[in-house]
């Protein structure tokens, strides 16, 4: 037992000091008005901060707008993620190329790509397509609002490299099924369609939740990140830009950590729930 | 089995180029932009190159700021790009390296030797993904200075790591729980140490999966600008996409398109080479009794 706990170590020790001691401060700092613009230091004010939150419509709107966000681009992702799969599941002349076509915008290190694809959509001025760029930009943001180009930007930039992922797992989920089992349900029923639900969705359940998950989470990663690269925090304000302009243009430290801890007990709550699904199976059953 | 009819060939042709397209188009727009010159910028067709050059990239290494035409040395800054390159080759090598180590040790204790309770520990260190990033720079920040790590790039080697760990100790502490006991046992009774099993046996059997836990890392680590640009402020201590953040796109248009490039081939291709080896190492993860 000793060996086991001396082999977690290195990776436990890595995570409480980069993810669990800065949480545990922020959950702590929520419950308090510290900011640096006051100098008499933090006073605890109890759960204040968050009762403001759940008052101020801002919050909810802020709140509806990421929680929508990350359900539509996980729906979407799933849905490009199963066809990408289904594709490919089955051997055709030229798949090792299309596989690598959909391994690609994943494999593409998002750091970079990001800004290309936001210097694509919205480019410097002296490039051949800036003009087209700017009038789509103006048609759209004219239509819904001031930043609405640059939403959905960050909208089909994590649809992009996500159904990418999504495809590729589930194509090892695919594979990881005995043939044998779609071959059966090819002689049971004839319906592609219920085929599909009742056989291939069951069967990849393990992987769907895996999926679902990663991407959920990408998605609030995405938004609070990539949302202040492009700068166009007008029209949807999300949790993860209030957030960080409450903490940094505000100084309120405390109310900045309620607010980013919010969507913590939502996304808890997926996560227990999602376990079931793909928790590794106790070989003692068997 | 009957032949397919013709249209249905043709419909599944035109499903696999439009998802051919769809992917990698963006990728075929950048590379296209960064072999441009500065005039088939302004006046080409933005959708192809007629004159590919590679100067965008020669200059990327050779621009030392003096002044060029009309645009002088205050406007067009000189950018280290040899010293991003070299730091980031350091800290994405650092860091798969850290994260394969610490989650390999940890997955074997989770899905082999399984103290009491490691289900939920497992599931503890895969919940850590829920941890909002968006203002944990600042008590992050606390952690950094008091390890004395400020503006240094080995700060990164600490937090890449934590972003691929739990996902690989997860599909690793899987593979081993899946990993017939007998296998290692056999050798245990041959007089083999429970070291030299498990780097004589376990280890070598578990590749695939380790490819899959490290191109996973490489690709997580990868993605990141956020905490690259937050943490590394001085230019000489930046890697490839922090220092990228930091230039004037309006000017150095061609060039930061180029650096994207620079920065993207070497990591697509790595990726590339190991994709098979990617998607047979989940598989095996995910198989009951691999």
């Amino acid at each position: 037992m000793v060996t086991a706990y001396l082999l977690l170590a290195p990776a436990t020790l890595l995570l409480v000091t980069v993810l669990a001691y800065p949480v545990g401060w922020e959950a702590w700092i929520s419950l308090t008005d510290l900011s640096p613009l006051n100098d008499r230091g933090a006073v605890f004010v109890g759960f204040r901060n968050y009762v403001r939150l759940l008052t101020d419509a801002a919050f909810w709107q802020a709140a509806v707008i990421t929680v929508g966000f990350a359900t539509l681009t996980t729906l979407a992702k799933l849905v490009l993620g199963v066809a990408f799969a289904l594709l490919l599941a089955r051997p055709f002349r030229g798949r090792a190329l299309v596989f690598l076509a959909v391994f690609l915008p994943w494999a593409y290190p998002a750091s970079v790509s990001v800004m290309g694809w936001y210097w694509t959509l919205s480019p410097p001025i002296p490039t051949a397509y800036a003009a087209f760029m700017g009038h789509l930009k103006g048609t759209v943001d004219h239509a819904i609002g001031t930043g609405a180009w640059s939403f959905l930007a960050v909208t089909l930039f994590n649809i992009w490299r996500g159904s990418s992922f999504i495809g590729v797992l589930l194509l090892a989920g695919i594979n990881a099924v005995p043939p044998e089992l779609f071959e059966c349900a090819l002689l049971e029923c004839r319906s592609a369609w219920r085929r599909f639900w009742l056989v291939t969705v069951p069967l990849l359940r393990p992987f769907l939740a895996l999926a679902v998950f990663l991407s959920l989470t990408t998605a609030f990663a995405d938004l609070a990140n990539v949302w202040l690269l492009t700068a166009g925090r007008v029209v949807f304000p999300v949790i993860g830009t209030q957030a960080y302009w409450l903490a940094i243009k505000a100084g309120q430290f405390g109310a900045a950590s309620a607010l980013s801890l919010m969507l913590v007990p939502f996304l808890l709550a997926v996560l227990l729930l999602l376990f079931k699904a793909f928790d590794p199976p106790d070989e003692a059953r068997a | 089995m009957n032949p397919r009819p013709w249209w249905r060939r043709l419909g599944h042709a035109g499903l696999l180029l439009a998802t051919a397209v769809y992917c990698v188009f963006p990728i075929y727009f950048m590379l296209v932009q960064s072999l441009k010159s500065a005039e088939e910028d302004v006046f080409g067709n933005p959708l192809i190159v007629t004159r590919p050059t590679l100067e965008n990239f020669e200059e990327l290494f050779e621009r030392t700021g003096q002044p060029r035409n009309f645009v002088g040395r205050a406007l067009k800054r000189d950018y280290p790009f040899f010293v991003w390159l070299e730091n980031t080759l350091v800290i994405f090598g650092g860091s798969v390296a850290i994260t394969l180590a610490a989650g390999l040790a940890a997955a074997y204790a989770l899905g082999r030797l399984r103290p009491p309770g490691y289900r939920w520990w497992r599931r503890v260190i895969f919940a850590t993904y829920i941890v909002p990033h968006t203002i944990l720079f600042v008590p992050l920040y606390q952690v950094v200075i008091r390890l004395n790590l400020d503006d240094n790039p080995l700060v990164l080697l600490l937090v890449y790591p934590t972003m691929a760990l739990p996902f690989c100790i997860w599909i690793l502490s899987a593979y081993f729980q899946n990993l017939p006991r007998e296998i290692e046992e056999s050798a245990l009774v041959e007089g083999a140490s429970r070291a030299g099993a498990f780097y004589r046996i376990v280890l070598p059997m578990s590749r695939p999966v380790l490819i899959a836990a490290g191109i996973f890392a490489l690709g997580t680590i990868a993605s990141d600008f956020t905490i690259a640009s937050m943490f590394l402020l001085s230019e000489h201590n930046q890697t490839i996409p922090a220092g990228l953040g930091t230039m004037e796109v309006a000017l150095d248009e061609l060039l930061a398109v180029a650096g994207i490039n620079l920065m993207a081939i070497p990591v697509v291709l790595i990726c590339a080479l190991f994709a098979r080896g990617y998607v047979r190492g989940l598989t095996a993860a995910m198989v009951e009794g691999a």
